[in-house]
């Protein structure tokens, strides 16, 4: 360690002002706030002394995506070798996964982080760590038979038109990496959904469709377990199979205080509610199944606890923040019931109020305003 | 009544003027800069769109459609006065605008200003007549799904431009690039805002 502090310390005026690498100083000032805590401060403005800065905050929720992800690669094993017919051990179905995923995460990483070093490079700022979680998050929701080019072509769509055009981390409007998501899904339909790809490398007789695509064509019989919904021995995106793994990882989250405990909760209450007026309605069959499978199928926990809970896109004033779930909620439940060309609503959903964040945020800071005005005319006037 | 109300979603939400047509940009564009302003354009389009198009359709039914005249008499049921409706529906958005203006300028000066050129300039806005024509084109039934249809319309272009709008308040303070602040990031801001809205597309109703 110390050797490494003192080499960095003898090649750092080459990188300052007036050094020869000097155009390379934003690759170096990233690589050394990496391995080290910066020492400089900040020299104006109102400070909070912490320990925790955004490359710590950043760390925490690639830790409490661990557990899905390890979750994830076991599935993707079991799934393909449940196809085959093969009873296979833990590590077997382990190491399987390990393959397929490893690729795709190395793959999104590169890329992602090329392109931000790049950007940060010509446009001479700081080389931020946003895009270590958005790096993470998106191979746990791609399927895991993604070609590896697609992946390349998303995440480079979803950083340089997601993030860098608004000038990069803290400054974007929409979640990248549901961004990137959107994008696969809209311009490579065949290889993001159908039931081709969500086990990888699977026997052509085994049906691999998973419980929202049953759904979608109303097949109801072949609706998995609560129970294995919830644990997560269904096929899907990689990451999003497991309930129980994800909200390990929400804990996490919630008690480190890095998500939003509102965000969450009103997420799964809106899907909830929907589900019950649904049952409630009871139309067709679809309608019929009990509200708490909503929150357990697809990718609506996922969506719920690492999407929806991105403190930069999602509402800002707590009230919001209500509002802002509530009806992430209800909208993804709504898109699955009644639309017939998409088996799940949750990505479109946060999407949709990510764009419409701001716009709750201005009316709940106006109504705001105009209350504590009332509060002073009234004191005014007695 | 579940007719109009199904004619009434889907305009707002599936058939967007801005996200699933891309109409009405140039003042969609100019104008969202706060949001307030934008509200108040929105509430002039959503007026506009709900008398004109309602009343473009009984022009439309009564007059220019193949066999409309025929009210007058028999030797009047083979003239087809369809190639005139563009003129017509123009001039009657037009006068429609006239209106708004007026009353914008009276009850809400300071709107008034801050709209400038852009409140005469909804006389061309294209999602108005498109409207128009939209209506024309699918053949409603009744001047109550007319109704329906514009007002609908008219409200998803105010969702969109309000939208917009409050993110351009948010994205001031970013460090977008200098060669695409302004319009640039709004043409940016606008698809992404479409793949957004792309979740409604396919819905039934």
């Amino acid at each position: 360690m110390k050797a490494l502090r003192k080499y960095l310390d003898k090649i750092k005026p080459n990188f300052e002002k007036g050094g020869k690498y000097h155009w390379l100083w934003s690759t170096f000032e990233g690589l050394e706030t990496f391995l080290f805590v910066p020492n400089t401060v900040t020299k104006s403005g109102a400070h909070i002394r912490d320990a925790v800065d955004m490359k710590r905050i950043m760390s925490t929720v690639i830790i409490a995506t661990l557990p899905a992800l390890f979750f994830g690669m076991w599935n993707v094993g079991y799934q393909h070798y449940l196809s085959l017919g093969e009873t296979t051990g833990f590590w077997q179905n382990f190491i399987f996964g390990l393959q397929k995923i490893l690729p795709v995460i190395i793959v999104s990483y590169v890329v992602g982080l090329g392109i931000e070093f790049y950007f940060a490079q010509i446009r001479g700022h700081e080389i931020n760590e946003g895009y270590l979680v958005t790096g993470m998050l998106i191979p746990l929701i791609l399927p895991p038979d993604i070609p590896l080019w697609i992946v390349a072509v998303a995440v480079a769509f979803s950083v340089i038109f997601g993030k860098e055009v608004f000038g990069g981390t803290g400054m974007n409007v929409v979640n990248p990496a549901l961004l990137a998501r959107a994008f696969l899904f809209f311009a490579y339909p065949g290889d993001m959904s159908g039931d081709k790809v969500w086990i990888a490398d699977k026997a052509d007789s085994y049906s691999g469709a998973t419980p929202l695509g049953h759904a979608l064509v109303g097949d109801f019989s072949h609706l998995a377990s609560f129970k294995d919904m919830f644990m997560g021995y269904i096929p899907g995106s990689v990451g999003e199979t497991s309930t129980l793994m994800i909200l390990i990882g929400a804990a996490i989250l919630l008690i480190t205080g890095v998500a939003s405990w509102r965000i969450m909760l009103s997420v799964f209450a809106g899907g909830y509610l929907m589900g019950l007026l649904f049952n409630l309605w009871g139309a067709n069959e679809y309608m019929q199944i009990p509200a708490y499978y909503h929150l357990v199928m697809g990718g609506f926990a996922f969506g719920a606890v690492f999407m929806a809970t991105d403190p930069v896109t999602s509402a800002q004033t707590n009230k919001g923040k209500y509002i802002y779930g509530l009806l992430i909620g209800m909208m993804a439940v709504l898109i699955r019931v009644f639309n017939p060309a998409y088996p799940e609503g949750m990505m479109l959903a946060i999407l949709l109020f990510n764009v419409f964040a701001p716009l709750i945020d201005h009316y709940v800071i106006e109504a705001n305003i105009k209350k504590r005005l009332k509060r002073v005319k009234a004191i005014v006037n007695s | 009544m579940q007719e109009l109300f199904n004619i009434f979603i889907k305009s707002i939400f599936i058939d967007n003027m801005v996200f699933a047509y891309f109409l009405g940009m140039c003042s969609y564009i100019a104008v969202s800069k706060t949001v307030k302003t934008s509200v108040g354009l929105g509430m002039a389009v959503v007026f506009v769109m709900g008398i004109t198009v309602p009343v473009n359709y009984l022009i439309n039914e009564y007059i220019l459609k193949p066999g409309a005249l025929s009210w007058l008499g028999a030797q009047f049921k083979d003239v087809d006065l369809s190639f005139l409706s563009f003129i017509i529906f123009i001039a009657v958005i037009a006068s429609m605008v006239q209106l708004v203006e007026m009353i914008v300028e009276k009850f809400s000066p300071a709107l008034y200003a801050s709209l400038g050129i852009f409140l005469p300039l909804i006389a061309v806005n294209c999602a108005i007549l498109g409207g128009s024509l939209f209506m024309q084109e699918r053949d409603y039934q009744t001047v109550w799904q007319a109704t329906s249809f514009g007002l609908g319309s008219g409200l998803g272009w105010f969702l969109a431009i309000v939208g917009i709008a409050a993110i351009r308040e948010k994205i001031r303070y970013s460090n977008v690039p200098p060669a695409l602040r302004g319009l640039g990031i709004t043409f940016i801001l606008t698809g992404l805002m479409g793949i957004a809205f792309m979740s409604f597309l396919g819905i039934k109703l």
